[in-house]
């Protein structure tokens, strides 16, 4: 069973998250076209004036605010530090690297296990907090359904998993075959759920023409 | 008794609509996280003591939202709920911003023009308790 569902499944899981993700984006490019937005100049394509270190800070800062760092600073911090986390502790994970090593004779840079032990703790506490928002807050709690406890526990498992795994806490193979399959759990549902938020944020932010736009996309649908 | 209580709701024709914006709509509204960050860009959430029902997400959720899990299949009474929804809960000021990127105000406007084809919409002589803006 271990050779079935760290095995096959899981590559099935890759090639299901892989084309599930191409699926989805060439859907996106065909569903919108090409358009010319009339827009104004973007804040940084006025001639550029040489600014002192001080000054390019306070122009940060500035740019601030009327933003979701001013308005709701905790939860983009949690937020920020949840996504970052989520995405450098599995690449940059010493066993899966060595899994990869093992399979492909290829791995990446591996960071020090202590260290994504750290990311994998922080990316608990991110998934605590956004689970008291869902139960405590009442904007959030007005919109949340069963659906949104399953995503975020789909995000949160292989993270839950592993940590339990990584400090051999439980049966160590139950637990192992758990996080294996909580990992592909997720990479299967990324393309098709909530989570695929992970591809399309990408595509609304930077392809469809809007006011939000952080480039100057000029798609529309 | 005015037109609006007599004519019969096209079921069939709300499909349609429904189908001919699903690619765009569905999306949207598969991929909101329902994290509630839109809210406060919503000058309506503000001024009513951060009621969510005047979320934008909300807004969405439980009009075109709800006519997409219905798949078109609603009456009267259903469509007359949501126009409180998306004519006196939003002004289609455009302001709402979500950070993932969703167009809020193209699901409310749509979810007025299903509303509007059905003849549902706010009269100009209509009594209701609170100011349509």
């Amino acid at each position: 069973m271990y050779d079935l569902i760290g095995g096959q499944l899981v590559s099935t899981a890759f090639v299901v998250f892989v084309s599930g993700l191409l699926y989805q984006g060439s859907r996106f490019f065909k569903l919108t076209k090409k358009k010319e937005w009339i827009l104004p100049p973007l804040a940084g394509a006025e001639k550029r004036v040489k600014k002192t270190v001080v000054q390019y800070i306070v122009a940060g800062l500035t740019s601030l605010q009327g933003t979701l760092w001013k308005t709701d600073p905790l939860m983009m911090i949690v937020t920020s530090v949840f996504h970052v986390c989520l995405i450098l502790a599995p690449i940059f994970l010493l066993g899966h690297n060595m899994l990869l090593d093992q399979s492909w004779g290829l791995s990446l840079w591996s960071l020090p296990e202590s260290f994504t032990n750290g990311l994998t703790i922080v990316v608990l506490i991110c998934a605590a907090f956004f689970m008291m928002r869902r139960l405590f807050l009442a904007r959030v709690r007005a919109i949340t359904s069963f659906h949104d406890y399953f995503v975020l526990l789909i995000a949160v498992a292989p993270f839950l998993t592993g940590f339990l795994a990584y400090h051999q806490w439980f049966d160590y193979r139950i637990v192992m075959i758990l996080h294996i399959l909580a990992g592909e759990l997720m990479l299967i549902t990324i393309p098709f759920t909530k989570l695929g938020h992970m591809l399309f944020f990408f595509l609304y932010r930077f392809f469809i023409g809007s006011e939000y736009s952080f480039t100057r996309g000029n798609r529309t649908w | 008794m005015s037109s609006q209580e007599i004519k019969p709701i096209d079921t069939e024709e709300i499909k349609e609509m429904l189908n001919r914006q699903k690619g765009k709509m569905k999306r949207y509204l598969s991929f909101c996280a329902h994290c509630s960050l839109c809210a406060e860009s919503c000058f309506l959430y503000r001024t009513h003591n951060k009621d969510p029902q005047y979320m934008p997400s909300y807004k969405v959720i439980q009009s075109l939202g709800k006519l997409y899990k219905k798949r078109g299949k609603v009456d009267r009474r259903f469509l007359i709920e949501i126009k409180g929804i998306v004519w006196r809960n939003c002004v289609l000021c455009g302001r709402c911003y979500c950070p993932i990127g969703i167009h809020v105000p193209s699901m409310i406007a749509f979810a007025r023009s299903i509303c509007r084809s059905q003849d549902v919409y706010p009269q100009i002589d209509e009594v209701s308790s609170e100011s349509w803006l």
